[in-house]
C-alpha cells in the first residue's frame, strides 16, 4: 500500500509536468489545428533561459526565494512567450491557408531550427541549475516521501489550468479565441481580430511551455538541448489522451499520464513503461475516439 | 597532330603518371580517424581529434614516419551506426591505411566489415562490447579493454565490499546492457541476490519511480551500468529520497560532470570502476603528453578515451616503423605476434590474437566529499 | 515532348552507369536514398493517396527487417525469397492493428501511429518472445545473392536497390491509373460524398495501409541484408519522421515528388556538413523554408488529366 501511494505521488508529480506543456500544445491546436511540434523545443528553451536569468541576475539572493522564483517565471514566461509568438509569425502565419500537413512540416523543421540553435548557443554538454535555489523540505505524510516543491508545481500547474480555464470561459478575449477555434472565417465576420487572437494564443501557450521548462530545472537540476523531444511527444501524448483542444482535458490527460506511467514502472516493467503508457492511450482512443473529455470543438456536418 | 607529336604526348603522358604514382610513395601518410563530432558524444569524439593532432604535430616534428608526414584524416559517425558505415565508406575512398576510432560498441560495429573488406586496419579506442572481437576479424584491434574484464573488477569489488543483495540498472544501450549481463552472471556465481535487474528510459529526468521499486527489493547496493547524465540525476534523487544504499557505477558515469548534476553531497560515497583518469596515469610518458596537450589546448583532456585513441595511434606508427611498411597484412602480424609490452600512455600494450588488449586495465574510483575521483588501492 | 522525354532518358541512364563513375562513398548515399525513396513510395500511399496520417511507418520496415533477419539467421533461407514473406508479415501485423484504428480522425490517428511505432521499437529492444536479441540486434544476416552472384559491393547494390526502385515506380504508377487508384484519389478529396457513391471508404483505408506496411516491410528485408546487423535504433521515430517529410517537401501524393524527397532529404545532410556543428540547424531553417515557398511541395501531384472522348466522326481530332 505504502509503495502504491509513492507510487502514485511519484507519478502525480512527473504528471503535473506533462500537464502544463500539454495546455499549450492543446492551446495552439485549438485555434489554429496545429500540431506544434516545436512546443517541446519552447520548453526547452524556457528551461534554458531559466537559467542563465537565474545566474546572471542572482534574483533569489537578492529577492529572497518566494519572490525572487515568481519574478523569474513572469520573466521566463514573458521570453518565451515572444518566442513563440515570433515562431508563429516566421513558421506558421504563411502557410494557414495552406494544406495542413505542410504546417506539421514547418513546425517541424522549426523544432529542428531551435533545438540545434539551443546546442549551438548553449553548448552540447549538460547544463546544471544551481543546487540550493529551492528549500529541500519534504513533507512526510503518511510515511511517503513527497518533497515540497513537487506539491508546488502540481498546485502551480492546477493554478494556471484554472486562471486559462477562467480565462477562455469567461472574459471577452477568451471568447474571440473560443469563436476563432470553431470558425475563422465566421469570427473575421463577427469582427474578431483573428491575426491578434492567434497572437495571443502564441504568447500563451509556449509561456506555459516556458513555465513549465522553468519548473523542470528548478526540479531536477540538468537541462539539455535535447530533452524537448521526449517531453513534447509525452505532452503530445497526454493532449491527445484527454481531448486535444480541450483545456481541462489536457489537465487531466498529463495527470493521468504520469501516473499510468509510475504504475506501469512499479508494476509491470520499468523497461517496458513507455510502451504500456502508449497501449492504453490506443485502448482509450478506440473505446472514446476524442480522446477523454472530447473535443470542445464542433464537428463540421 | 602528326605522328611526332603523338609520340611526345604519350610520353609526356606516361611520365605524368609514372612521375604520380612515383609522387604517391612518398606522399603523407594517412591515417585515419573516426569520431562523434556531432551528436551525443560529440565532445569525445572531438577530443579524440585534438589528441590525435597533437600526436602527429610531434610526429612531423620529428621527422614523420618512414620519412613520410603523417597527415590525419578525420570523419564525423554522428554517434549513429548508419552515419558510421557512411564515414567508414568515405574514410576508405580517401585511401587512408589505418584508422583509430570509434567511441560506441554499435557504431563501430556498423563500420568493421566495411574496414575489414578494404584491408585496412582498425583500432578502437571506446568499444568494449564483447563480440567485436569474437568475430575473426583479421584487421581489428583495440587498446580499451572489454566489458567482461570491467564486469570482473566490478563483481570483485562488489564481492570484497560483502554485498550480498545487489540491485543492477542498465539503461538498454549495447554497452550497458553488455555489462549488466555480465556482472549479473559473475555475481551470481560468487554467491550473491540479484534482487531487482531492470533498465531506465536514457534522456528521462524523474527516476523517482524506478528509486521507489528498486528501494523496495532492499538491496545492499545498487550497481548502475548506465551513463553520466542518468547517474548523476539518480544519484541526486536517491539522496532527495533519504535513501542511502551505496550505488556503484560503470565506466560510462566516469565523467566530471556527474558531481555536477548531482551535487558534492549526494556524489559523495559514489564509487565506480573506470580505467584510469588521465590525471593518474603513472608513467613518465603520459606525463609529458598531459603536458603538452595542457599547452597546446589550455586544459587536460577530461577522458580517458580519447587518451586510448592516442595509444591507438603511437602504436601504429610503431607497427610502421618496425615492419617498414605500411600493408595492412604486415601491420596487423606485427601487432598479433610481435608487439610486446609498448609503453602506452595507458599502461603497457599488447594484443592477443583476437586483436584484443592483454592486461588489467580497470580500476575503482571513489567520489569524496568534494566530488573528487579518488583512485582506489 | 520528344525533346524532353530524350533528356529523360539520357539522365536516367547517366545515373544507371554513375556507379562506376563514382566511388563507393557516394554510391552508398546513392543507396541509402534508394531504399530511402521505397519507403517514401511506400509512405505515400498511405499519406499521399489515401490522406492516413502516418508518423509510424518505421514499425512497418522494422518488422520486415526484423523478419528478415530472423528468418535468415535461423533458418537460413536465402534473403531475396524472403521478399515475399517480408510483406506479408508487414502487411499481416499493418492489418491487425489497423483495423481498430481507422476510423479515427487526423490528429488521433497521428498520435495512435506514433504509439504504435514506439511500441515495436520497445518490444524490439526488450526481446521480445526471446527472439529480436534485444539491444544488440542481429547480426551475421547473408548477403543476397542474385543467380549465385552475391552481391556485396555498394556498386552491386546499387543496382539491386534501384532496380527494386523502378519496380516500385512502374507498379505504383500503375496502381495510381488503376481503379483502385481513382478511388483513392476520390476519397482523399471528399470522404463523405465518395462514401455516397459507394465507395467504401473502410476498405481502401485499409487496403492501403496494409499495401505500404507490406512495401516497406520488403524494404527493411533489402537493408537488413545489406547491413547484415540490424538494431531497434536504426527505427526510431525519427526515421518516421525523415520519411514522412521527405514525402510533403518533395510534393505528397506524385511519384517524382517523393523521388526528390528522398535526394533532399538525404543529400541535404551530406551536403550541409561544411556547416559543421550548425548543419542540423539550417536543414531545419531549410525544411521550414521549402514548406513556406513551396507549400504543395516542389513537385506536387498534377491535377488528373483525361482524354477527350473523341467524335464519332473523326473529326476535331487533337
Amino acid at each position: 500500500m505504502e509503495t502504491f501511494l509513492q507510487q502514485l505521488t511519484n507519478g502525480l508529480a512527473v504528471g503535473s509536468i506533462y500537464a502544463l506543456i500539454a495546455l499549450g500544445y492543446t492551446m495552439v491546436y485549438g485555434v489554429l489545428k496545429l500540431i506544434n511540434f516545436a512546443h517541446g523545443d519552447l520548453f526547452t528553451i524556457g528551461s534554458y533561459l531559466g537559467l542563465t536569468l537565474l545566474t546572471s541576475l542572482t534574483l533569489t539572493g537578492r529577492l529572497g526565494v518566494l519572490a525572487g522564483i515568481l519574478c523569474l517565471v513572469v520573466m521566463v514566461m514573458g521570453l518565451v512567450g515572444l518566442i513563440g509568438a515570433l515562431l508563429e509569425r516566421v513558421a506558421y502565419r504563411p502557410l494557414r491557408q495552406s494544406p495542413r500537413l505542410s504546417a506539421v512540416v514547418s513546425a517541424l523543421g522549426a523544432s529542428i531550427f531551435l533545438q540545434n540553435a539551443v546546442m549551438l548557443i548553449y553548448g552540447a554538454r549538460f547544463q546544471v541549475y544551481p543546487h540550493n535555489v529551492l528549500p529541500k523540505m519534504p513533507l512526510g505524510l503518511f510515511g511517503l516521501y513527497i518533497p515540497l516543491v513537487k506539491v508546488l508545481v502540481l498546485v502551480a500547474a492546477l493554478v494556471m489550468m484554472m486562471a486559462l480555464y477562467l480565462f477562455i470561459q469567461k472574459t471577452k478575449l477568451g471568447t474571440a479565441i473560443r469563436a476563432a477555434a470553431i470558425d475563422q472565417g465566421a469570427a473575421r465576420l463577427m469582427g474578431i481580430d483573428v491575426d491578434r487572437v492567434i497572437l495571443i494564443v502564441f504568447l500563451i501557450g509556449p509561456a506555459l511551455g516556458g513555465a513549465a521548462g522553468l519548473m523542470v530545472g528548478l526540479l531536477y537540476g540538468q537541462i539539455n538541448f535535447t530533452m524537448g523531444w521526449v517531453f513534447g511527444l509525452k505532452a503530445f501524448t497526454a493532449a491527445i489522451l484527454g481531448g486535444i483542444g480541450n483545456i481541462p482535458g489536457a489537465m487531466v490527460g498529463g495527470i493521468l499520464l504520469g501516473v499510468i506511467e509510475a504504475m506501469g514502472a512499479a508494476y509491470l516493467s520499468i523497461a517496458w513503461k513507455d510502451a504500456i503508457a502508449f497501449c492504453v492511450l490506443i485502448v482509450i482512443l478506440i473505446v472514446r475516439p476524442t480522446g477523454l473529455l472530447g473535443e470542445r470543438v464542433a464537428e463540421k456536418v | 597532330m602528326n605522328k611526332m607529336s603523338r609520340v611526345t604526348l604519350a610520353f609526356l603522358v606516361m611520365g605524368l603518371v609514372a612521375w604520380g604514382c612515383a609522387k604517391k610513395e612518398t606522399g603523407p601518410i594517412k591515417i585515419g580517424l573516426m569520431g562523434p563530432m556531432t551528436g551525443p558524444w560529440a565532445s569525445e569524439g572531438q577530443e579524440m581529434k585534438q589528441v590525435l593532432d597533437l600526436l602527429a604535430e610531434e610526429a612531423n616534428g620529428k621527422g614523420g614516419v618512414l620519412g613520410r608526414k603523417v597527415e590525419v584524416v578525420s570523419e564525423d559517425d554522428g554517434g549513429d551506426p548508419k552515419t558510421s558505415a557512411l564515414a567508414a565508406q568515405k574514410l576508405v575512398t580517401q585511401k587512408v591505411m589505418a584508422v583509430i576510432g570509434t567511441y560506441g560498441s554499435s557504431i563501430t560495429e556498423a563500420s568493421q566489415n566495411i574496414y575489414n573488406e578494404a584491408k585496412i586496419v582498425q583500432i578502437a579506442n571506446g568499444s568494449t562490447a564483447i563480440r567485436l572481437t569474437e568475430k575473426g576479424l583479421k584487421y581489428f584491434f583495440r587498446t580499451c579493454p572489454r566489458d567482461d574484464e570491467q564486469a570482473k573488477v566490478a563483481s570483485q569489488y562488489i564481492q570484497s565490499m560483502g554485498y550480498k543483495k545487489v540491485a543492477i540498472l542498465h539503461d538498454n544501450t549495447t554497452y550497458a546492457k553488455g555489462l549488466a549481463d555480465e556482472t549479473k552472471g559473475l555475481l551470481e556465481k560468487g554467491g550473491a541476490e540479484i534482487v531487482f535487474f531492470d533498465a531506465l528510459t536514457p534522456g528521462e529526468k524523474d527516476y523517482t519511480a524506478i528509486l521507489t521499486k528498486m528501494k523496495a527489493a532492499n538491496p545492499d547496493a545498487v550497481f548502475f551500468t548506465g551513463y553520466y547524465p542518468e547517474g548523476g540525476l539518480l544519484l541526486k534523487q536517491k539522496k532527495e529520497m533519504n535513501w542511502t544504499v551505496p550505488f556503484i557505477g560503470g565506466d560510462a558515469t566516469n565523467n566530471p560532470d556527474l558531481v555536477k548534476i548531482a551535487g558534492p553531497e549526494a556524489a559523495d560515497g559514489f564509487a565506480f570502476v573506470s580505467p584510469p583518469l588521465p590525471k593518474d596515469l603513472p608513467s613518465p610518458e603520459a606525463k609529458a603528453f598531459l603536458d603538452a596537450f595542457t599547452k597546446k589546448y589550455g586544459k587536460p583532456p577530461a577522458s580517458i578515451y580519447s587518451v586510448l585513441a592516442g595509444d591507438g595511434f603511437r602504436v601504429l606508427v610503431a607497427a610502421i616503423q618496425a615492419t617498414q611498411s605500411t600493408e595492412a597484412d604486415k601491420l596487423a602480424e606485427y601487432l598479433h605476434t610481435k608487439l610486446k609490452d609498448f609503453p602506452g600512455l595507458t599502461g603497457k600494450i599488447s594484443f592477443n590474437d583476437k586483436g584484443d588488449r592483454v592486461g588489467e586495465v580497470y580500476k575503482v574510483y571513489k567520489v569524496n566529499a568534494q566530488g573528487e575521483f579518488i583512485l582506489q588501492p | 515532348m520528344q525533346r524532353t522525354s530524350l533528356i529523360f532518358i539520357a539522365l536516367v541512364a547517366l545515373f544507371l552507369l554513375s556507379p562506376l563513375l563514382l566511388n563507393p562513398y557516394w554510391v552508398d548515399v546513392l543507396n541509402n536514398v534508394g531504399l530511402y525513396a521505397i519507403l517514401g513510395l511506400s509512405l505515400n500511399l498511405i499519406v499521399g493517396h489515401a490522406g492516413l496520417f502516418n508518423l509510424g511507418h518505421a514499425a512497418f520496415y522494422a518488422v520486415g527487417a526484423y523478419t528478415a533477419a530472423i528468418l535468415n539467421t535461423r533458418f537460413q533461407i536465402p534473403v531475396l525469397w524472403l521478399l515475399p514473406i517480408c510483406a506479408l508479415s508487414s502487411g499481416l501485423f499493418a492489418g491487425i492493428i489497423a483495423r481498430p484504428i481507422i476510423h479515427l480522425r487526423g490528429d488521433y490517428l497521428c498520435i495512435v501511429t506514433i504509439g504504435m511505432g514506439e511500441i515495436v521499437r520497445i518490444a524490439l529492444l526488450n526481446n521480445v518472445f526471446g527472439i529480436t536479441g534485444g539491444v544488440n540486434g542481429i547480426f551475421g544476416i547473408a548477403r543476397p545473392s542474385l543467380f549465385g552472384i552475391s552481391i556485396q559491393t555498394p556498386h552491386e547494390f546499387f543496382y539491386l536497390i534501384w532496380g527494386f526502385v523502378s519496380l516500385t515506380i512502374f507498379l505504383f504508377h500503375r496502381l495510381e491509373n488503376s481503379r483502385f487508384g481513382r478511388a483513392l484519389n476520390y476519397l482523399r478529396e471528399d470522404e463523405v460524398a465518395a462514401e455516397g457513391s459507394g465507395v467504401n471508404v473502410a476498405h481502401y483505408k485499409l487496403a492501403c495501409f496494409v499495401l505500404g506496411a507490406a512495401w516497406a516491410g520488403m524494404a527493411g528485408d533489402i537493408f537488413a541484408a545489406k547491413m547484415t546487423i540490424i538494431s531497434p535504433e536504426s527505427f526510431s521515430f525519427w526515421e518516421s519522421v525523415l520519411m514522412f517529410t521527405l514525402i510533403i517537401l518533395g510534393g505528397s501524393g506524385s511519384i517524382p515528388g517523393v523521388m526528390l524527397g528522398a535526394f533532399l532529404i538525404i543529400g541535404l545532410p551530406e551536403v550541409f556538413r561544411e556547416f559543421a556543428n550548425a548543419r542540423l540547424l539550417v536543414f531545419g531553417a531549410a525544411m521550414v523554408a521549402m514548406m513556406i515557398f513551396r507549400t504543395e511541395g516542389i513537385l506536387p501531384p498534377r491535377p488528373r488529366t483525361y482524354p477527350s472522348i473523341e467524335p464519332p466522326s473523326g473529326e476535331g481530332r487533337r
